[in-house]
Parts: structure tokens; sequence; C-alpha cells
């Protein structure tokens, strides 16, 4: 059988493609990642087709990528790294299989957005921690499983939150639920007693759902998901801490984490701040002079208990800690009000992308690191820009506390011209050199995109080698994305 | 079996001649006793685990590696253990050396900015707590207390505890380990293989956290884990903890924003409400059905009793009858212990009116009898410092859990009668048979939150015998017989009695092949465990683990 | 008891390792945390009270036979009670150290000897003390002391110096100042002088039950022909041995220690101060003084069960486990002093560390023995303290021999010496 007529037995023939221009669509991203065409796109439907498909690439040794969010990509991980791959679009599965809101916990398939997630959770008194202002067509699961920090560390006693059970069907083609679910025999069975889908460790003595967590598809295909969700507020406020320095808001910020007070907390710098808020490059530009070089903004939420008390007191407390530090904490700063940020970041990013509104490019820089070595970070991309001759002024700078403060993820957001092939060869240059440096000073590229798995691999050769070992189990046949990461 | 000359030689070159003995009396204090405690196998009246060949010392990371290879070489099976308390920690087969992880037993690091330890395996919760207090930090505490080894809490066993809603599970909390794997290549978890240090555990890429542990660690059958680093939490309180009273009634007088309570509520289903409405509002700093591992008919006079230095066992029954002991029993029936911190003097007064709002609409209480000063400060202390584990095994020496019931809170709390009630009902006619202590039927202890942020609650039912008395422990194991299938045919799975029974069986060894495959195979997924098997064989190719790491060895049909 | 009776313990032991710490709840930092000298030293578990249920019941089972390293695990113990204080916290129905006693007649009774301790023993036979000195200066401590001598002359209260404070010429003086202030406080006092022989109280200790049986019977008959109705010592050794060793033989004469009685008579205005000792100090709680310091309870009875498996005893047992021991009457006295300020070390009373002097460490293994009086010495120090006080002549001894092989400079101080300045 022709590969195609085998692919559509698998699936159904119109979810098989290679038309030469979708097949353009997928070989190419927003990153420096080499283009390389598929050979097909195969939209799947549920954990059967996939099975299905697994299997087939392993007896036809046919590379499958997954991809599950819209365009555009900006990491190069969905872009294939051999020919001869088939994309693997799970897109098209969009159920919301369950929302518990007693348990706070939502099932969904890979293929389900934040917009589209966001409402229904709603509907039931409920929504899910977010990233900061993703595309409104990533995929909720892609989010979780790439490890995209979420706006409220204190919610985040895992690592992974709120990402809690997954179905997988590995590399090798057999299907593994995790978690809570990886106990049951039956989701409809463990509802009926109550059961939820809460807990993310095991089965057994393996945490299998992190083998999928920043592995850019290279172990296996996640069909669906359990996240936890949070109440949804009913009083909310937003306030910003703004100062001249990143360094004098680090304490307060530490403090903050440390009372586990407030909901979202991030430190943004102005052009961040203006590109979230703003609408062309013009308009971004005027309010990034107008803003605060640095600004913390402090979420305050009150829910279903005593929600004006807990906004009063919290209000009060940070205020008097901010005062402690030299700060305030203000509902308006000079280029920005609380509501309309509030509103920004609650939010997917409007169109187009906010990050690619100021040149129609960007690229990104991130890693993890702990919240006071971020001003050294900072400073040394400032003095890689200047050898670069890039604007600093044009710098994005997000820093976010992930995992109740343990850790934090520290981005530079690089806009640039992609239509002019001076910015293009510049940023390229900037990039890999600001990468290089950043590494030097002690960036761990935990989520090792592109060049960074070079760079994050060649520092630890023993985990190196037990990943391909890993690898090796799950995916034997390497058919999964090959090419990615150190494999 | 005995080790061979050369092999000896071998490790005492490694660790030094003090460091090294195969006295057959010394290696009988490394031997568990089958009828004893928290095994959730047996119990087994006077079985007890094999005696190793061996019991080794190591001082350093590099030394545990230099015998793991030696053990490579003389195809040697090693065991490691910290605190030794429960049979895990002990050989399952001969030719077998235990490697006793005291030695190392040092904090390396408190970063008291980013909120997290460095510790070795010996390092135990109580002094861990204690050096962290003195930064206003403190640790999670696990389950059995804070006599045990927090980096086995976190690697290799479960993790869990009476504050794990706010403070996590151990497993969530470990932000890197150091493990010498079975071949004894040594592999640094998370950031600080890539020599960043200790802030996170996942990456680069997949996280291989996920092989150290998953819901359970490997309980020292997968190489030997000699460093972690743990998150830590805020303390806001004194800098130690100011402990008064006699012996061993001690007690600690906190500041106020520190305060102690029990609940009790009317139906089980209040009881379930409360702690949603608990994690949903974010507030409580230590929750746990602590005190009800007495039993429901003997806390109140139990309580009395260890809060008091005058009083012992002995004053049971009559403290049974007083009737203001009862009223508190009454109090306490559905309850749990929470402990409230607050941060600020206006974070405090916000979570009392939130606890008196849930109280209020989930028609709760606060249990009177728990709020006099004495016992207060006492209860405080108790479940800050988690130090009187030991009172598991107070009546007879002996206890372990039954049932489980673990999941949401509705899961242990629905039915007509609740699932609870039909386990109380359940011990109670087989506490009448003589052999486990007549508590009255409940004897439930349980995290209130079996991870961070809550969602899990667990009951383990505490069953009370004395393993010296052959008659309470063969009568305790035909209990838990008895209790594995009520359970089965009540359709709730399998409970915690039988939990290890596919590691070790009867006579103290690795449990047969064919029973394991049967355990494995009924479970849902047995594919788990034969990517184990791959894990095994991959990364433990000789083999000198053992038994309680699960791995399904029959072929996938 | 015989050991056979503890067999019920040693497989009731929770293997919690509770034996091996301080109580929990006291542990105030990673330094200071561990209770018991001997596993802190050796480190194999058979080293704690634990190990030492385990080794025990290995033996009575036949499962092991004495070795080197079982004469090692048995007799590296010093006997302090730490374990059996922590143990009680929760488990009061288990006896760890009164178990390690038995353990320890019983390989006295098998031959099972230490050369070490037969060399103190045969001189305790042969010249009735434990120092390795002559039965004819045993009265030199208190030559020129103007007091009653009770073999000839009748006094209300008995001041027994013990073997140490009679030999050790460091330490005699305090001895004589003992004497010399009750004395001088008006109480009717008396020594044996040369005629005073050891109270038996190490002998018990290293496992010599039948030595020990001997010289209690002495003393008690000595004292009772000298119608001694009170004996009051220096010596916690001593102390404990009469409080606690010496009942069960059937004698009933009141026991105090010297801080007992020095702080009863400061109460009552008999003792004054006059002069200042500016000084910042720490207090150590001998063992014998402290938590095995309680007094005794007579019990006969056995082990019953209530509630099907709870054990509990008919009539009701006393439970020994430090609650009672005397930590207070040496305290307030160093309160009292002009000028002296008492800083607490991190373990205190009931769950302090041992000095490392008992149990026959001393004798048989002096490096162990050092070690665990530099531990102690460290957590003085570490107080700021310029001085370690006690109430016991041995612990002062083996203080200052590990300050001396140190060269440290913390001083050592009796209670009574500092008393003696003050007045």
């Amino acid at each position: 059988m022709a590969l195609k007529e085998e692919l559509a037995s698998i699936v159904s023939p119109e979810d098989v493609s290679d038309d030469p221009v979708t097949l353009d669509t997928y070989s190419r991203d927003m990153s420096f990642a080499p283009p390389i065409k598929p050979r097909f796109v195969v939209k799947v439907e549920n954990v059967d087709e996939v099975k299905a498909l697994v299997n087939w690439a392993n007896r036809t040794a046919t590379p499958l990528v997954p991809v599950s969010s819209g365009p555009p990509h900006f990491r190069g991980d969905t872009v294939p790294s051999v020919p001869g791959a088939v994309m693997v679009d799970l897109s098209g599965m969009k159920r919301i299989f369950r929302i518990d809101r007693r348990n706070r916990v939502a099932m969904i398939e890979t293929g389900v957005t934040y917009p589209q997630l966001q409402p229904e959770l709603n509907k039931q008194g409920l929504r899910l921690p977010m990233p900061l202002l993703p595309r409104a067509n990533k995929s909720v699961v892609a989010s979780l499983l790439e490890r995209e920090p979420t706006l409220v560390p204190r919610q985040q006693w895992s690592s992974l939150d709120p990402l809690r059970c997954t179905e997988i069907v590995w590399g090798d083609g057999q299907r593994l639920a995790t978690g809570d679910a990886g106990n049951w025999t039956s989701m409809e069975e463990a509802w009926k007693k109550k059961q939820a889908a809460s807990g993310p460790g095991g089965p057994g003595q393996t945490d299998f759902f992190r083998f999928v967590s920043a592995a850019q598809g290279s172990t296996g295909i996640v069909t669906w998901v359990s996240v936890k969700c949070e109440l949804l507020p009913e009083l909310h406020k937003l306030f910003f801490v703004p100062a001249r320095r990143l360094d004098d808001l680090l304490d307060f910020t530490y403090r903050i984490l440390r009372f586990r007070f407030g909901d979202e907390l991030l430190i943004l710098n102005n052009f961040t701040l203006a590109s979230i808020l703003g609408v062309g490059a013009k308009d971004i530009k005027a309010r990034a002079m107008k803003l605060p070089p640095w600004v913390v903004l402090v979420g305050i939420a009150g829910r279903n208990i005593l929600p004006r008390e807990r906004v009063e007191f919290q209000e009060k407390d940070i205020t008097d800690i901010a005062r402690q530090f030299g700060l305030q904490l203000l509902p308006e700063i000079p280029g920005a009000k609380s509501s309309e940020v509030l509103e920004a970041i609650l939010h997917p990013s409007r169109e187009p992308y906010w990050k690619l509104d100021y040149k129609g490019g960007c690229q990104d820089i991130f890693f993890l690191t702990t919240l006071d070595r971020t001003p050294g970070f900072v400073s040394k991309m400032h003095s890689v820009a200047g050898a670069c001759q890039y604007p600093v002024s044009e710098m994005g700078v997000y820093i976010q506390p992930v995992h109740q403060g343990a850790s934090c993820h520290c981005e530079f957001t690089l806009p640039f011209d992609r239509n002019s092939s001076k910015e293009t060869t510049r940023i390229q240059t900037f990039f890999t050199r600001a990468s290089e440096e950043m590494l030097e000073q002690g960036a761990f590229f935990s989520r090792p995109y592109g060049i960074w798995a070079n760079l994050a691999y060649s520092r630890d050769a023993q985990t190196t080698m037990v990943l391909k070992k890993i690898k090796g189990i799950f995916d034997p046949n390497n058919v999964m994305n090959p090419g990615k990461l150190c494999f | 079996m005995t080790l061979s000359r050369e092999a000896y030689q071998a490790f005492e070159g490694i660790v030094g001649p003090e460091n090294i003995s195969d006295d057959p009396a010394l290696l009988d204090s490394y031997r568990y006793p089958l009828s004893h405690t928290a095994i959730h196998l047996g119990p087994y009246y006077r079985v007890y685990t094999p005696r190793g060949e061996a019991v080794l010392l190591p001082g350093s990371t590099e030394e545990v590696q230099a015998i793991v290879k030696a053990c490579n070489k003389y195809r040697i099976r090693f065991k490691p253990s910290s605190t030794f308390w429960s049979a895990w920690g002990y050989p399952l087969e001969d030719n077998t050396i235990q490697l006793d992880m005291r030695r190392m037993d040092r904090i390396l690091e408190i970063d008291e900015k980013n909120m997290f330890a460095v510790v070795e395996p010996y390092v135990i919760g109580a002094t861990l707590q204690a050096e962290a207090m003195k930064v206003g930090l403190n640790t999670h505490m696990h389950g059995p207390g804070s006599s045990c080894s927090c980096l086995a809490s976190a690697t290799s066993l479960g993790g869990l505890g009476p504050d794990t809603f706010y403070m996590g599970n151990h497993s969530e909390n470990m932000l890197g380990a150091e493990w010498v794997m079975p071949d004894g290549e040594l592999l640094k978890v998370g950031s600080v293989g890539s020599g960043l240090g200790w802030f996170n555990s996942d990456g680069p890429g997949p996280s291989l956290k996920g092989l150290v542990r998953g819901m359970q660690g490997a309980n020292g059958a997968m190489g030997v884990f000699t460093k972690c680093a743990l998150k830590l939490y805020p303390w806001p309180g004194p800098k130690t903890l100011p402990v008064e009273g006699i012996v061993p009634a001690y007690k600690a007088v906190l500041p106020d924003n520190l305060r102690s309570y029990t609940l009790g509520f009317p139906t089980w289903q209040a009881w379930a409400d409360s702690c949603y409405m608990i994690w949903e509002a974010g507030i409580g700093y230590i929750a746990h059905r602590q005190f009800n591992m007495f039993g429901r008919d003997l806390k109140g006079a139990m309580i009395m009793i260890l809060a008091d230095p005058t009083k012992t066992l002995s004053d049971l029954d009559e403290l049974m009858k007083d009737p203001e002991v009862q009223k508190m029993n009454e109090d306490m029936e559905r309850d749990y212990q929470i402990v409230l911190a607050g941060m600020t003097p206006r974070d405090m007064e916000w979570q009392e009116k939130a606890l008196d709002k849930i109280l209020k609409d989930t028609g709760g209480w606060k249990v009177q009898g728990m709020l006099e000063p004495n016992l207060h400060d006492w209860s405080l202390l108790y479940m800050v410092r988690l130090g009187h584990k030991n009172l598991n095994l107070v009546y007879g020496g002996g206890y372990d859990g039954c049932f489980g019931l673990g999941g949401s809170p509705d899961y242990g709390t629905s039915g007509t009668p609740p699932r609870v009630e039909e386990v109380t009902a359940f011990k109670v006619e087989w506490e009448k048979k003589g052999n486990i202590v007549a508590a009255g039927g409940d004897a439930m202890m349980g995290g209130i939150g079996g991870m961070g942020g809550g969602g899990m609650t667990i009951w383990e039912n505490f069953t009370h015998f004395d393993p010296h008395d052959k008659a309470s422990t063969e009568g305790t194991l035909e209990f838990f017989n008895a209790a594995a299938r009520y359970g089965m045919e009540k359709g709730w799975g399998p409970g915690m009695e039988k939990m290890n029974a596919y590691a070790r069986g009867s006579d103290g060894r690795t449990t047969p092949r064919e029973e394991r495959e049967r355990i494995f195979l009924a479970s849902a997924q047995p594919a788990a465990f034969r990517y184990q098997r791959k894990f095994k064989e991959v990364f433990n190719p000789n083999d000198l683990g053992d038994g309680y790491y699960r791995t399904l060895d029959e072929p996938k049909k | 008891m015989a050991l056979e009776d503890y067999k019920a313990d040693m497989e009731r032991c929770s293997q919690c390792s509770y034996c091996k710490w301080i109580p929990l709840d006291q542990i105030k930092s990673w330094r200071f945390a561990k209770g018991c000298p001997s596993i802190a030293y050796n480190n194999f578990n058979s080293y704690s009270a634990r190990g030492r249920f385990a080794v025990a019941l290995s033996l009575l089972n036949g499962q092991s036979t004495y070795t080197d390293r079982v004469l090692d695990i048995v007799y590296k113990c010093a006997t302090c009670g730490s374990c059996d204080v922590s143990d009680k916290i929760c488990r009061y129905n288990l006896e760890p150290l009164e178990m390690m006693h038995e353990l320890r007649f019983r390989l006295v009774e098998d031959g099972q000897l230490l050369p070490q301790h037969m060399l103190y023993i045969e001189h305790l036979r042969k010249q009735d003390n434990m120092m390795l000195e002559t039965r004819a200066e045993r009265g030199d401590w208190a030559e020129g002391l103007d007091v009653k001598r009770i073999t000839s002359e009748p006094a209300q209260v008995l001041f027994f110096a013990g073997c140490r404070f009679a030999y050790d010429k460091d330490l005699k003086e305090t001895a004589r100042t003992a004497v010399t202030i009750l004395k001088n406080a008006g109480v009717d006092i008396g020594i044996m002088g040369k005629d005073e022989s050891c109270c038996g109280g190490r002998a018990y200790d290293m496992g010599y039950k039948g030595e020990f049986i001997k010289f209690a019977e002495n003393a008690t008959q000595a004292w009772k022909a000298a119608g001694v109705k009170t004996v009051v010592t220096s010596c916690a050794d001593c102390y404990h041995a009469f409080v606690r060793l010496y009942p069960p033989l059937g004698t009933k004469f009141e026991v105090l220690h010297t801080v007992q009685y020095l702080d009863r008579l400061i109460k009552e205005g008999k003792i004054k101060f006059r002069k200042k000792i500016p000084l910042r100090v720490t207090y150590h709680d001998p063992c014998h003084l402290g938590r095995q310091g309680e007094p005794y309870v007579p019990w006969q009875g056995k082990e019953k069960k209530i509630l099907n498996q709870v054990v509990v005893y008919e009539p009701r047992k006393p439970r020994y486990n430090g609650a009672w021991g005397v930590y207070n009457p040496p305290r307030d006295i160093l309160k009292s002093i002009p000028g002296l300020e008492l800083v607490e070390m991190e373990r205190i009373k009931e769950y302090s560390w041992c000095c490392g002097a008992g149990g026959g460490i001393k004798e048989a293994y002096p490096e162990f023995s050092n070690w665990t009086a530099t531990e102690r010495i460290e957590e003085a120090k570490s107080t700021g303290a310029g001085a370690i006080v006690s109430a016991c002549g041995w612990c002062e001894r083996n203080f200052t021999d590990a300050i001396n092989t140190a060269g440290d400079k913390l001083k050592v101080f009796d209670v009574v010496d500092l008393v003696k300045k003050a007045m």
C-alpha cells in the first residue's frame, strides 16, 4: 500500500495531507531551525488513531513530529529535523471531557486552547493559571508539557503544576495513563466513586509524565491531561510596584513569595509591559518611554471565602512590605492602569501575537535561575546587546518566579524585523552569542530548544547519557521527533 | 553465605576497617522483625528480614560509588538505609550487604533567600527543622516523624506528611538529587547536574526526577542517593522552639500567630466539605487527623495521659470513664487537627475568620477541650515537631495500617453508610476477638491533603497489637487478610495492609515470582511495571537491587 | 530480674531510633541533637539501645555467640540512660537501661570480661576502691578536718565522699569544702574517713552485680551500726547508688546530694554569700543525679493487658523517665550566687549529654571517654561560658582531663567550689 493510503486507513482520507502549501507551513517556524518539509500531515482525533499511527511509524521507520498548537511556532521543536517525517497534528482533539468543580480538576484533550477552556472553567467558577499572554491557538497541553511558567507561583507546589495526570502513547506504541488515572480501571468507575485525577505521581515508582515534559515530542504523544484549576476570583485587583533598578525589587519579591501573599507575581521591564499593552510599534515605543524601567505586578484575589477581607488585608500588608523596602504599591503608574493590565494578563494574546506586534519577528532567550541572580543576567544581556549593536531599549525582560519561588524563569524577548536581512543577521549573531554568555553566567536551559540543546547537554554528560537510555526504552526505533534535544 | 575474603577486603579498603563488620550479632541489629511497624505485609510472628553479609558505613559519595562498583564486580547486592524504621530498608535476600548511611549526616547548605536546603542521607527532620528555624524557615515533616531521614522520604519512599497541603510532598520538594546509580556511575538530577546549583530538578529536557521516583520511590532498590535538595517553607515563629514542661509532656508556648485547633464535624459530609474549603481558602499550615490513631474510644484519654507527666497507660481505664474525657471523644469523633500560622497579624486574623466561616458553613466546631492552654501548647508542639510518632506503637509495641481509601475526601466519606464507617464497623467486630486493641474500630489517621494545595486524603486504619504475643500477632495477620478480602469485595481495591506484599513474603524474603506477577498483572496498568523492568535492565544490569523495585518480568502477551 | 525477662521488650522495641537522639522536641540544632554517645562514636546500629535489644535477643535465641565485637557492643555503653529517657517519651513500657544492665550481668556471669574492667574489679576486691589506690589512704582526704568520724562518734548526717573525691588529688578539696560548709551551717555531720569503702555503683554499671551487692551490704551495715539516718554525698554516682540501687536491697536511709542540702540551707538563710563571682557558667547535669537520680519507688507486680492488647502493670508501675531528677537545686544555687551568670547548654536536665566517665568507659575505652567529654566541652563553649560546673567528681575529672588533652581554657568547677568562693 502506498504510504498515503496506509495513513488514510489509520485516520480518514481527509485527515491526511501532502498538499505542498500545507507541508510548507509545517516545514518552518519563527525560529532559525533549518526548514525541512514533512512528508505528510496527519490530523488525529483519538488515542486509538495515535496508537495505530505510532505502531505504523515503528513498522515503517517513519519519523513522527507531534504538534498541537496553531501557528506561528517559535522554538523549532515542531519543525522536522530529518526528512520524510509525518506531522501528527492533534489540534483537532478538542474535547473537554470533565470539569470537576469540587476537586478543581479539568480533563482535556491535547488540542484544547486557552480561549476554549477558560470560559468553560469560568462557568463552573474555576480558571486555570496561564502563562503570560499565550497565543490564542496555543494548546494548553503543549504549554504545560513545555513547562511554560504560569503567573501564580504560590500555586505551584510541584514544578510541573498545574499539570497532573496524562495519557501518553509512547514511541513504542504503548499507551499509559499516569498519575491517579494510572491506577484506575476506568474513568467512569473512578468518577462514580468520586475520585479525581488530582495526583500526578506514578503509577508505581516512576513519574512517567516527567519524561514527556520538555521532551519536544521526542518520547511520546500526549492525548489528554488533567489540570489543577484555581477558583475564579470574586474580587481581583492588580497593583504595580515600580523601581528604577531591578535589584531594588528583589527583596520585596522574595518577601511576597515567602509569605505566599498575592496571586499573580511577576517582574517586567518597561518594554515588555509596553508590548503587552500597546498596539503597534509607535504605541509600544511611546508607552515604554513613559513606564518605569521595572515593575512588579502583584495580583490580589479574593475567592469564595471572605474575598473582600482577603484582598483588603493583603493590600495593606503588601503596602507595608513595599514600604519596608522603599517601594510603593500602586494601582496606576505612568503608562499603565491596573485594570488594563489585569485584563491583558488574564487572557490570551490578542492578534497579532503581542511579541510580534513591534517588529513582526522576535526571538526569545529564556532559562531558569534564581531570582537573586537575575540582575546579573540582565546586565550581561545588555553588554552583549551593546557588542552586537542590538538596541537595549527594545529588549523585553520577563522574570517569573516559579515553584513558589524556588527557581525563577528569566526571559529576554528580542524583537526584530524579519524582512530586514541586516536585522535578521544581527539577531542570529546576538541570539547565539547571548545564549553562550548566559550559559557561561550560569543559565539553566532546562527547556533546551535549538542551539540550547548542545549548550545544555555539553554541560551534563551523565544526564545526556541517561536520557539517551530513557529514549531507547520509550522510543527504541527513534521515530519520535528524531534530532531534538540530545537524541 | 558469607562474603569472599577478597570482596570483604575490597570493601574494607574502601571504608576502612572500623566501618565494616560481618559479626553475626552486629548484623542481627540490622534485621527487622516482620511482626512489627508499618511493614504493610504480614505481620509474621518472629520472622525477621534476612541477615546481610556485612554492614558498611560509607562516609562520602566517592566511597559509595566505589562500594557499588565493587558490588558490580563481585555481583553482590547492596541495600542502603538511613534511619532504618520499617522493613523496606533491609535486605531481601542473601548475598546482600547493608549500607548504613549514618556517617553521611551533614546539612550542606541552607539558602535562606531561595528557601532550600541540601542534605545528606542521615539528616533527620528534627535537625533540619531546627537549623531551618534559625533563619525563619521550616521543612516539610514526613509522616513517620522527625526522627526519619528527609532524603529517604524524598528520593526513596512516600513523602507525605501532616503539613503536605501547605509544605508539599517531599517528592514535590525535591529540587535535585545526587544519585549513585546501580552501576556505580554518578547522576546529578536537575540543575545541579549542570553545575549550576540546586534550584530545579527538571531538565535539561525531560525530567530525570521521573526516574528517581513516582508516587513512591524505589525503597533503596535502585542505587544509593547521597545528597538531595529540599524546598523549605516559611516559619513565622521563634528561632528555636520554646519547649517547656516535664518529660514526656513537653509543650511549646508559641506566639499568637501560631495556633493549634482540633476541629470536629457533625457528619462525614461536613468533614469532607471542610477539607475542600480549607484548600480553597488557602489557610492552614499543618492539618492532619493525627490523634485519632489512638482510636475513636481512646484518643481523649490518651491525650490527657500524654499531656500530663504523672500519667501513664495505667490511667487509661479510669480516664475513659471520666465524663469530661468522654465528652471530648464525642466532640472529636469526626475530627482533625489544624495549625494556623499567620505570616502577619492581619494574615492570622483573616485565617481565623476564614476558619470560623468554614466551621459555620459546615456545622463544625473547635473542640473545646483541646483549647485548654496546656493541651493547646502540647498539641501545637506535637504537630510542629512531629517528634512523638513512636506513639503509633505505644499500646503494645506493634502497629500496622489497613484499608487506606486514598483519594478525594469524598471517596472515603461517601456511601451509605460512609466507607469510613463501614471500615470502622468491620474492625470493631475483629477487635472483639481480642487480638488487637479495642480502640473503637476507627483508628484512622491521615493527612488533609496528600499533595501540595490539597486534593487527597488517606485513611490508614491503625491496628495495634503485641508483637511479642503470638496470638495477637497471628490474630492481626488474620484480620489483615480479612480486611484485604473485604476491601476487594467492596470494590475499594487493594488496601494498605498488603502494600508491600509484592516485595517480601512470609519468610522475610523476596515474594515468589508467581505471586509478584499476579499482583502486578492485577494492577490497572501492568505496562508500568514492564517499563520498570526495562529501567532495571538498563540501569541495574547486574540486578543488584531487590524486589522492592517493582518489575514485571513476564513478557507481554 | 534476668535477661530473659526482657525478651518482651526486645521484641516490642519500636525500632524507631529515638534512643539515639535527645527527645526530638528538644532538638535545637544539628550539632547538639545526639543523645547516645555510644552510637554517636561507634556508628553501627548495634551501639544503640535498639541495637542492643537486637543483639541481646540474638544471643538469647542462639543466633549468635560472644565475639570481641559483642563485648565491644555491650561494654562500650556509658549506661548514661539517655536512651531510656528518649524511649519513654512514647514507649514507657520499655526498659532499655535495665536491659542493658542485665546484659552486662549476663556477660560477666558467662565469663565474658574485659581485662580493663577486671583490673579495677580485682583492685576493688582487695582495696575497696575504684581508683587503683590503697585502702590505707582512703581517709587522707579528710586529714586535719575537724569533723566527726561516725565509727567513733555518732552523727545525724553522714557525708559520704566516694572513691573519686576521696582519692583524686584535685578534687579532694571539694569534698573537704562540702563537709566544712555543711558543718558550719549547723549540720550534725560526720564522715567514715578511712573506714569508708566504695559504694559499689561503678561495679554495678560495669556488670559486677555480686560485687555491688557485697559493697552495698557492707555500707548499709556500717551505717546502721553508726546510727546514720541521712546520707549526703557530692558524688552523683554514689548518690544514684544510694537512691536507686540500695533500696531494692532493703535500705531505708534518707539520701541527699550536697547540692540539695546546700540549696535548702541557702533558702533557709543559713548560708550567705558575701562575694561576687563575675563569671558566665554553664551547668552540666550528671546522668546519675539528673535523669537517673529519681527517687526509688518499690514495686512488685506483673504485666497485664487491658483493652485486649494494651500493656500495663498490676499494680501500677512507677515510671523512671528522668522527670523527677535533681535539676533545680544546683541551678538555684548558681543563680543565687552574686555576679554569676548561668547560661544553659542545649542538652540539659533529663536530656543532658553524658560526660563519658560512666559505665566503665573511662576505665576501658579512654579515647571514647575523652571524645564524649570533648563533645560536652564544645557544647559548653558554644554557650559563651567561661566555666562548666557540675555536681559529680567523675564528670569534673573527665572534663578536666579532656580540657588538658586539648589544651583548652575552659574552667571546671563543682557547685560546692563556687559556693565556697562566694562565701
